[in-house]
């Protein structure tokens, strides 16, 4: 039997393992509240929906939130898991590679990851058609992100799990990580007018700043003459950059967790 | 090389901790062979380098003519194992972790089925093969284990204590599956438990701080020592009053 063909048996199980566990349907839950917070939120706090619809399409995404939560959830315990649970000593004796077995479980936390963002950006379109009658052409451009976003942060999550000793470790630190650590640097870098487009949180970033950067956020809040009167300019990362990064993480995090993988021991 | 199962100088060091010291022995492809020996004598790190869990820190290990470090797949797609408690995944039913094991050991369609159910059948969980198994008992566990490791019908059977914490009546059934299995199979059998592995194999290994203490036949040890466990008690350097 070839590799690819046990890469196959391992994603297709691997996936059933995501959408049985229950954490993928509260995340589901969790975006439909957050969207309708959105919706009934703005008219009644803000007199209607803004007049610009890629302001609303801003507002509405919650893509990049549910691909870091996902992608940590999904994939905190693939590798971690089964030396904690001991799963491991059924797995591992089975003539499978290390390598495809890795490889099938980022694969498979991917596409559970995908099933969040595509019912994230569902969400959204439906909403603007809804209230616009039309989507923004960027929305693509912001899905396309949002996707490699996911499989990115599953890369990292990743290689957490394979140094961690327990999965819970490797969700904490990766959560730490993309939403706190990762965004303090990017907040400091930004105020002190340094390049910041190689962080993992500035990608994240990126998903909605193709509708049109922090001017477009501040513009629907603050009148555009007012806006001279902010401390400092916004200046907006470089997408090409920041997809760039995402995919250094990628490689970087796939690879590492695989090389680990491979030494790593049932001890 | 026509022993299902060769060790060569098998040592293993965790940090400083010595495990295994220069262990050989050599199963026969018609033996049974149980290994015996008090708590951290190093069967559990033997049959983990056996399974291909753990690295040896020198020595070699051949299952069928496969070093398990240098063609694992090769090695591996010849044994059926159960190492320590087993544990699944509990979001899978036995169904569906079966064929997930099955067809990573290329088994498929209607074969694959009928060797489950086949399985299934023969550890007794019949009423359980499509309920999750976060709901299963250890001992129902030991029993998925079991069909676990016969499921691809293989040549070499490397079981670590596969009875732990089984109540009376199971020990019994197990017994008896292993010693259905091991009419055609090779069983290289850890345990504690002597009458369990005089009841089911021919030959015995006794090991203790790492270092293989005596190979032989069953009978031949009773004869030397009297009893198997004059023979394990002598030779683990327990004095017998």
């Amino acid at each position: 039997m070839s590799e690819v063909k046990k890469l196959g048996v391992v994603i297709s199980y691997e996936f059933l393992k995501h959408i049985r566990r229950k954490r993928l349907y509260v995340i589901l839950l969790l975006s439909v509240v957050t969207e309708l917070a959105v919706l009934i939120g703005f008219p009644a706090l803000m007199d209607g929906f803004p007049e610009n619809v890629k302001l609303m399409a801003t507002m509405l995404s919650i893509g990049p939130t549910m691909a870091v939560i996902g992608a940590i959830f999904f994939a905190g315990d693939a590798i971690a898991g089964e030396f904690e649970n001991k799963t491991g000593y059924m797995l591992f004796t089975n003539p499978i590679r290390r390598t495809t077995l890795v490889i099938g479980k980022y694969l498979a936390s991917c596409l559970a990851v995908a099933i969040l963002v595509i019912f994230g950006y569902l969400m959204v379109c439906v909403s603007l058609l809804a209230i616009y009658s039309e989507i923004p052409v960027e929305t693509a451009q912001s899905f396309g992100l949002c996707l490699l976003y996911g499989a990115t942060v599953v890369a990292i999550t990743f290689f957490f799990s394979a140094i961690s000793k327990g999965a819970m470790g490797a969700t904490v630190i990766t959560l730490v990580l993309i939403m706190v650590i990762s965004g303090v640097i990017e907040s400091v870098l930004m105020f002190a007018g340094q390049p910041y487009w190689f962080l993992i949180s500035t990608a994240g970033d990126s998903i909605t700043l193709v509708y049109g950067g922090m001017e477009l956020m501040l513009a629907g809040f603050v009148p555009l003459d007012q806006m001279s009167n902010f401390p400092f300019e916004f200046e907006n990362p470089d997408i090409g950059l920041t997809t760039l990064a995402m995919v250094i993480y990628l490689v970087a995090g796939l690879v590492s967790s695989l090389v680990i993988s491979n030494r790593r021991q049932l001890s | 090389m026509s022993e299902a199962i060769v060790i060569e100088n098998l040592t293993k060091y965790y940090n400083s901790f010595l495990a295994l010291k220069n262990l050989s022995l050599r199963v026969e492809g018609n033996e049974n062979v149980g290994l015996l020996g008090p708590n951290g004598a190093g069967k559990s790190t033997t049959l983990k380098i056996m399974c291909g869990l753990i690295n040896a820190t020198s020595g070699k290990v051949y299952i069928n003519g496969f070093d398990i470090a240098k063609e694992k797949e090769k090695a591996l797609s010849q044994i059926g194992a159960i190492i320590e408690t087993p544990e699944f995944y509990g979001f899978l039913t036995p169904n569906e972790t079966l064929g997930y094991f099955g067809k990573l050991r290329g088994m498929s369609g209607s074969g694959l089925n009928s060797r489950i159910n086949e399985v299934i059948k023969l550890v007794s969980l019949e009423q359980w093969l499509n309920v999750k198994i976060e709901k299963f008992s250890r001992g129902m566990k030991q029993r998925l284990a079991l069909a676990q490791a016969l499921l691809h019908d293989p040549l070499i059977l490397i079981l670590d204590e596969p009875a732990l914490g089984l109540d009376p009546r199971a020990v019994i059934e197990f017994r008896q599956i292993i010693t259905a299995a091991g009419k055609d199979k090779v069983v290289f059998f850890a345990s504690h438990q002597l009458s369990e592995v005089a009841q089911i194999c021919k030959h015995v290994a006794i090991i203790d701080h790492g270092k293989l203490l005596g190979y032989d036949g069953i009978e031949e040890l009773e004869r030397k020592y009297n009893s198997l466990e004059n023979a394990y008690l002598q030779l683990t350097g327990v004095p017998i009053e």
